[in-house]
């Protein structure tokens, strides 16, 4: 007998509103439906009304977790687009908040999975150590979530020696822990078994699906943009490219645990090699009419961001393709032939993030009646409409 | 006089009051036990040292909104909670606790009372399978058809575990089983197979991790309670509690020698050795993580079942060299 | 291989097909291509330049045209695929059969500014709500949405 079961738009295991309809016999998926849509918000369209810096604040509102990869991502489109060269020392403060983000980001989602597996006490102690790093960067940055730490030039805030040595302090707790952390993950009888032979992907499936970032490290793609196309300071780093050949959801664990680790030797390289100098440079008003296509190596995937400018302070155009968009065609096929048991635990190893996913176009407008959606929208653009006004600081002293 | 006492243990102890007091006590001590293996704090404001806790929840359970979806089977959906909730207290009352006169057989302690009490544990399954199926509500279907196939893994090995030794001590009564292991507590060391397969199976009719696929809250929502609000949630929860307790009443009397020493040396004596079987439940729930479906059935026909039977053997062999 | 060589290459195998090569910054390869040759192009890409992963396809209205280029990405270099339609007649080849991946970002662009795409497998809106009226393509530039004046109850609005 077989029956459709949505999951979703509301659901426990969502962290985000998606609908995904299944189509099961028993226990046993037969087919995946995904829709999309309900997280959209206009970006691309109001982005195209919004100069460049007011854009830095829309673009990192993309989404919360990689808030810092889309930010980045743009501005460093832009900085290509006036031909700016920022200073050394504000490109390395702004690749380490990176890093500080990718942790933070695969921490969070390491107690997910924990959580989707039933696995509550591993959630919880992971989700304990991530408050080490959200202090680290309210300490550097000053928030928890959304950083608003770049600026078309270079960065706002400055490190001091202080700082430094706290980063450091930090990282060498989190590294004993996140080791324990892989044994755990890797060895834990009822969690392996919940998880091995879970949402399997072959290599060929995903080379052929375009899949992107751990999902596809796990099946064996070593593709990684911070090694193909090293952006800034990534190629004076030295790290590995993680990858695992398990092609399940364990492996995907075992591939975000160690890039963490990998993440923590390139914070206290970034720290120990701090270059001295300025933090910004001054950027124009208008950039001059040209493209550009800037790539990013965010915690899901490959962030991409295509920029083309037409000499005015308003970009003609913003494309912004996250990389959970990209994992979905793979997801499809990850579902297929698995249990029900296994959605959330499938989904959620994709580490999806919805929010990115779906930016393109405005919602509102086309209908009278409907409320729910509408207002949410609405509410979405009074909060990107709040900081449009927030000055940027060039060159900030951090005053304490 | 006969009447006061029959009414004192209907109603205080081991009667209904007292079973809600100390399954609310006892739900806390879980709580904390399983926030504190976590890092966390657990309870903590409710009352000193948040004793009060479980029970502020279930009143505030009971002042909420209930909601009968408009699909569902009224009159099954709304009197389950209270079937339930009769017959763990039911089974409550078959504890050896007090008021049995060891000689001869009364009410509540009689021949084939060990029989009854694990029917009377068995029939909640039944139960939430029909809460599950009278919600129509694709969730709780599945999350009902999830409780069934768990019984057909857990049910056998519990029962072969909890009768070794009642073989053993050669009777189906609870009191009189009790005794013989009071008379000769190194016998109990003969059954420790035995009670670690019933501690395992026990987390399983609880439905508390690893177990508790019937109501995976990130799977299912939230399975045979999706539908539930208000009254009927306080009083499935309570059933809940209370079928932990008498669980491990029934653990304890069976396997650690039962509560001698009359009305009140025997109310501390349950108390500690239902308090160690909880505690040794808690541990098991804050170190494991959720299996599936069918590995819990394969991993009970292939684990549980193979040891309770080993168990069953050395019973046997045992009683053969025993005078 | 360094970029000056692909693209070498890349002119060698083309030949007149691939207009407006260029090479405007490291790791960055653009060349355009008519229609009729787009999907050919892109099954040479994946073949012999590696290029079988596609990062996105964008969508741009130029006034008379909708261009549209196709971000790929091989583990040496970046590869954008530029291709034209005209406004009064947008349809164009899905690559659908020789990379899988790309339903997804062509059914966005079919939504999004009311082309068609031949040979999609699956047509279906992706992210506009299922009562989205026919015929408004929000990211053409002639689409504009105005914001409904806000009544605050009791206040200036």
């Amino acid at each position: 007998m077989s029956f459709e079961i949505p999951i979703g738009p509301q659901h426990p295991a969502l962290k985000e509103p998606i609908s995904l309809r299944m189509t099961v016999e028993g226990e046993v998926i037969t087919g995946v439906d995904i829709r999309l849509g309900y997280n959209h918000r206009g970006l691309e369209k109001v982005a195209e009304d919004k100069n460049w810096t007011q854009n830095i604040y829309l673009t990192e509102r993309i989404c919360g977790i990689c808030s810092h990869s889309h930010a980045t991502c743009f501005v460093q489109g832009v900085e290509r687009l006036m031909e700016l060269a920022p200073p050394k020392r504000g490109l390395y403060i702004r690749y380490l908040i990176s890093e500080l983000e990718r942790v933070h980001s695969h921490l969070l989602w390491l107690g997910v999975a924990g959580h989707e597996a039933g696995f509550d006490s591993f959630f919880m102690y992971v989700w304990r150590d991530r408050e080490i790093v959200m202090d680290l960067l309210e300490m550097i940055t000053g928030n928890r979530v959304h950083y608003a730490i770049n600026t078309i030039g270079g960065v706002r805030r400055d490190l001091d020696e202080g700082q430094k040595a706290k980063v450091l302090e930090g990282v060498a707790t989190l590294k004993k822990r996140s080791e324990y952390y892989l044994r755990l993950g890797a060895t834990e009888p009822s969690f392996v078994a919940r998880i091995a032979g879970v949402g399997l992907l072959s290599y060929e499936q995903a080379v052929s699906l375009c899949a992107t970032g751990p999902v596809a490290k796990a099946s064996g793609v070593a593709r990684d943009v911070r090694k193909e196309d090293p952006y800034a300071v990534y190629d004076e780093l030295d790290f590995e490219l993680c990858t695992a050949d398990t092609c399940d959801v364990l492996g995907r664990v075992v591939v975000r645990v160690k890039e963490v680790l990998e993440s923590y030797k390139m914070i206290e390289q970034m720290i120990k090699g701090l270059p001295d100098g300025d933090i910004a440079c001054k950027a124009p008003r208008k950039a001059k009419p040209g493209e550009t296509v800037s790539r990013y190596e965010a915690p899901r995937g490959e962030n991409i961001h295509y920029i083309k400018a037409n000499g005015t302070d308003k970009p003609e155009r913003l494309k912004v393709r996250a990389p959970t968009l990209g994992n979905y065609p793979a997801t499809v096929e990850m579902l297929r032939n698995g249990f029900i048991a296994d959605i959330p635990l499938i989904f959620a190893a994709i580490d999806p993030c919805i929010c990115c996913a779906e930016r393109t176009v405005t919602l509102i407008g086309a209908r009278s009646g409907e409320e729910s959606v509408v207002r949410m929208s609405d509410l979405r653009r009074k909060a990107l409409a709040r900081p449009l006004n927030a000055g940027v600081k060039r060159n900030a002293v951090w005053p304490f | 006089m006969a009447v006061l006492r029959t009414l004192l243990y209907l109603l205080v102890y081991p009667g209904l009051l007292f079973l809600f007091v100390y399954s609310t006590f006892s739900e806390w001590f879980d709580r904390k036990v399983y926030a504190r293996l976590q890092n966390r704090m657990g309870p903590t404001h409710t009352g000193r040292f948040g004793l009060l806790q479980p029970i502020a929840d279930f009143f505030k359970l009971m002042a909420k909104e209930d909601v009968v979806p408009e699909a569902a089977d009224k009159k099954l959906f709304s009197i389950l909670p209270a079937i339930g909730l009769a017959i763990v207290s039911t089974a409550g009352l078959l504890l050896p606790v007090w008021n049995f006169d060891l000689a001869k057989a009364g009410w509540t302690s009689f021949p084939g009372d060990i029989i009854v009490i694990l029917y009377l544990l068995s029939l909640p399954t039944l139960i939430l399978f029909l809460a599950g199926w009278s919600s129509t509500n694709l969730f709780s279907t599945i999350g009902a058809s999830r409780v069934l196939t768990m019984l057909f893994g857990y049910e056998v090995p519990l029962f072969l575990a909890v009768l070794s030794p009642a073989i053993l001590a050669d009777s189906w009564r609870l009191a009189e089983i009790a005794a013989f292991y009071q008379a000769r507590p190194l016998l109990l060391l003969a059954n420790l197979l035995g009670f670690l397969v019933a501690l395992i199976a026990v987390q399983a009719k609880l439905e508390r991790t690893p177990f508790d696929i019937p109501h995976a809250e990130t799977e299912i929502v939230g399975g045979t309670f999706t539908e539930y609000s208000g009254k009927k949630l306080a009083l499935f929860r309570l059933t809940f509690d209370i079928e932990m307790v008498v669980a491990s009443g029934l653990l304890a009397a069976v396997f650690l020698g039962g509560f001698p020493g009359g009305a009140i040396l025997g109310f501390v004596q349950f108390v500690v050795k239902t308090l160690f079987i909880i505690f040794l439940l808690s541990l098991i729930r804050a170190l494991t993580s959720r299996i599936r479906i069918d590995q819990v059935i394969s991993f009970a026909w292939k684990a549980l079942a193979p040891l309770a039977v080993l168990q069953l053997l050395v019973t046997i062999l045992l009683k053969g060299f025993l005078p | 291989m360094s970029d000056t060589d692909i693209v070498e290459s890349l002119k060698r195998d083309l030949g007149a097909k691939a207009l407006e090569l260029t090479n405007p910054a490291v790791r960055r390869i653009f060349f355009k291509v008519a229609t009729a040759d787009l999907v050919p192009a892109v099954t040479l890409l994946r073949d012999k330049y590696d290029c079988a992963f596609l990062s996105t396809i964008t969508g741009l209205d130029a006034g008379e045209t909708f261009e549209f280029l196709y971000h790929f990405a091989s583990p040496v270099t970046t590869i954008h695929v530029r291709t034209a339609v005209a406004r009064s007649d947008p349809r164009f080849p899905s690559i659908c059969g020789v990379i899988p991946g790309a339903v997804l970002y062509e059914r966005e662009l079919q939504e999004m500014f009311g082309v068609v795409v031949e040979g999609i497998p699956d047509g279906r809106r992706l992210n506009l709500p299922d009562d989205w009226p026919d015929g408004q393509y929000p990211m053409r530039k002639d689409w504009k949405h105005v914001r409904p004046q806000e009544i605050i109850p009791g206040g200036e609005s």
